[in-house]
């Protein structure tokens, strides 16, 4: 008998039990859609988390004073350093400044709005990228001559003037209790982000020279952090490390771990390692439920079995071999499961479709994960069908025949 | 064609050991129409199950075709038992879910004939039992000699040399009883050897030879007189 006689004859036994088997075949199309809903959002977060990856800058690279350990103002990072590293590294640095953040009130007509207002140079939007939309970026020029210039997004723009063309317009701000009035030099579109989609930051950003934020905050020329970004192909590692040794030797701390880096790349890891975890974790949840639809396939091949005895026993005196009995039982355990993962993944892929525009992640299909359900529900079949068709191949046919 | 020797069948039921058979010697040529009798419990059943290379002797020598079929593994029995042998039963063992054409297609499936060419067979062999208009029914739509008929073209369709009928009559109305009675005497007369189970003696008188066998031992075998032939024109094919 060769294999599409097994799949027709295993056919007419599937439809001539239809409830039965498509209870059974409910079991694994349950096991087989959680396992695929769980993986194509564990992939669409995943694909969330390398797009923040690419908007926050491939290259970054965050150093600070090891917290950690006691330093003292000899070992605070100052423009010097910033300088020296700069003509040093002048190939692989894209930008690097001392990392200067404030938050601050700006006043409007009617109310007063929170914004972040970061300190950056001429190259601070190849850290913190940004569209411009009118005007220009921060300068050389604004940077040293520490003028009170500022960019701010458009939708702050909106908020407080009423209109988006606001380039010259000064912007009343209060950083830490002092008052000062920047002019508008540039806008720019606030980055569009999943997370800020998902409701993250809703507050302006308002990005000022670096000196004029010192100025205004008092505490100038010594820096306990800074932030770099580097071009693409440089190797992350090996810089940050010559970096940190640099600053060492300027310093005159040498191995005194003073400094520590943070680099992208290093987050990212630290982050997919956790949701990796976490897709495993409910990933491994899922599949106890495909491994109990697979229990159930097995349960209904053991009563398919005892039901078709005196069939079995019918095929074998007529002359079926015990592989033709087999295959028979076998083929069948693997089409209910095969149509059960088919019908999984269909249900698992619109499932996380749904998710996915629920929590307003972009949804992810790949195609292995599919191929991969769709076999392993098939090895689900494989692998609890052998044991009922084996102890059905083995039936004595004298004893089969007299079963009733 | 057939040569047994010395051959015992023991049962073990692991308490008990049951000696079904106890040596018995037999030989049947091609050609004949044999029929088994015997109360239950006189070891035919066992006798038939051997011949038909349904189970194997416990000890003892039986040729079939001038092979030694008593040490053949199961697989080689099945195939014996594919291209040899036919089998019908008294409670007729169609499969329930399939028409009466695909019933007796299932030996061909199992010997690897073609589709078309199964189709051709199995229709040949449904016309020679009176049943082509019925191929098409499931067992439960068919009367009970009906039945039989789709067992009889079953058994048939892979040109057996030899056919084993199991009270091949038992279900069935005199006038069926009749027909496969009529069946089994032309098929004989064509060249099939056939050995048949039965515990009636009315029917064992449609047979050549009469085997009675008692207690595990054969203690009868005679030729029959008197042979009861069924003409072709008492019975509606």
């Amino acid at each position: 008998m060769n294999l599409l006689e097994s799949i027709k004859v295993s056919l007419s036994a599937i439809f001539s039990n239809k409830m039965r088997s498509l209870l059974t075949m409910l079991g694994i199309i349950i096991g087989i859609s959680s396992v695929i809903t769980i993986v194509a959002l564990g992939e669409s977060s995943q694909k969330v988390i390398d797009e923040q990856f690419e908007a926050f800058g491939a290259g970054f690279a965050y150093f600070s004073i090891n917290w950690r350990e006691n330093y003292t103002i000899r070992d605070l990072l100052t423009s010097d350093d910033i300088d020296v590293l700069k003509s040093t590294f002048s190939d692989e640095i894209e930008a690097i400044v001392p990392s200067i953040y404030e938050r601050g009130t700006v006043k409007s007509k009617s109310q007063k709005i929170d914004a972040g207002i970061y300190g950056g140079d001429e190259n601070y939007i190849k850290i913190e990228k940004v569209d411009m939309i009118e005007g220009r970026y921060l300068s050389d020029e604004d940077v040293k001559g520490k003028r009170q210039v500022c960019i701010i997004d458009k939708e702050m723009a909106l908020e407080i003037f009423g209109r988006s063309n606001v380039l010259g317009e000064s912007l009343d701000i209060e950083i830490g209790g002092s008052p000062i009035s920047l002019v508008i030099i540039g806008t720019y579109e606030k980055p569009k982000t999943t997370l800020q989609a998902m409701g993250g930051e809703t507050i302006g950003n308002v990005f000022v020279p670096y000196t004029t934020l010192e100025r205004i905050t008092g505490n100038g020329g010594f820096y306990s952090e800074f932030e770099m970004s580097m071009g693409k192909e440089t190797d992350i590692d090996s810089l940050t490390q010559k970096i940190i040794r640099l600053i060492e030797k300027r310093h005159g701390n040498e191995g005194e771990n003073k400094y520590m880096v943070q680099t992208a790349e290093a987050e990212l890891e630290s982050i997919n390692k956790v949701t990796g975890v976490v897709t495993l974790v409910i990933g491994a949840i899922a599949a106890i439920s495909l491994l109990v639809g697979g229990i159930g396939v097995m349960n209904i091949m053991f009563v398919s079995v005892t039901e078709r005895t005196r069939e079995i026993g019918i095929r074998k005196a007529i002359g079926a071999k015990r592989k033709d009995i087999l295959l028979q039982f076998l083929v069948e355990s693997v089409i209910i499961s095969g149509i059960g993962g088919i019908i999984g993944t269909i249900v698992g892929l619109s499932l996380s479709f749904v998710v996915s525009s629920i929590i307003r992640i972009p949804p992810s299909f790949s195609i292995e994960t599919v191929i991969i359900a769709w076999l392993f529900s098939a090895g689900v079949g494989v692998f609890f069908g052998i044991y009922p068709a084996n102890k059905a191949s083995k039936l004595n046919p004298i004893d089969a025949l007299r079963y009733e | 064609m057939i040569k047994i020797e010395n051959l015992s069948k023991i049962y073990n039921t692991g308490i008990v050991s049951v000696e079904a058979l106890k040596n018995i010697n037999l030989s049947i040529e091609e050609r004949e129409f044999v029929s088994i009798m015997g109360p239950s419990g006189s070891g035919k059943s066992t006798l038939m199950n051997i011949l038909g290379c349904l189970d194997k002797p416990t000890e003892g020598i039986y040729e079939l075709d001038g092979e030694s079929v008593q040490d053949m593994s199961d697989d080689e029995l099945a195939e014996i038992r594919n291209k040899k042998i036919g089998f019908i039963f008294q409670s007729f063992n169609l499969i329930p879910r399939v028409n009466a054409l695909k019933n007796v297609e299932l030996p061909m499936i199992y010997a690897g004939v073609s589709a078309k060419q199964r189709k051709e067979r199995a229709i040949n062999a449904l016309q020679k039992v009176g049943l082509e208009e019925r191929m098409h029914h499931n067992p439960n739509e068919l009367s009970g000699g009906q039945k039989q008929r789709v067992a009889i073209a079953r058994s048939l369709v892979n040109n057996p040399s030899l056919i084993f009928a199991d009270e091949p009559t038992g279900n069935l109305d005199t006038k069926s009883g009749n027909e496969v009675m009529s069946i089994f005497q032309q098929l004989n007369a064509e060249g099939v050897t056939i050995i048949m189970v039965t515990h009636e003696f009315d029917i064992a008188m449609h047979t050549k030879r009469m085997i009675v066998c008692r207690d595990g031992k054969i203690i009868e075998d005679k030729p029959v007189e008197n042979q009861i032939i069924i003409k072709k024109q008492e019975v509606s094919l």
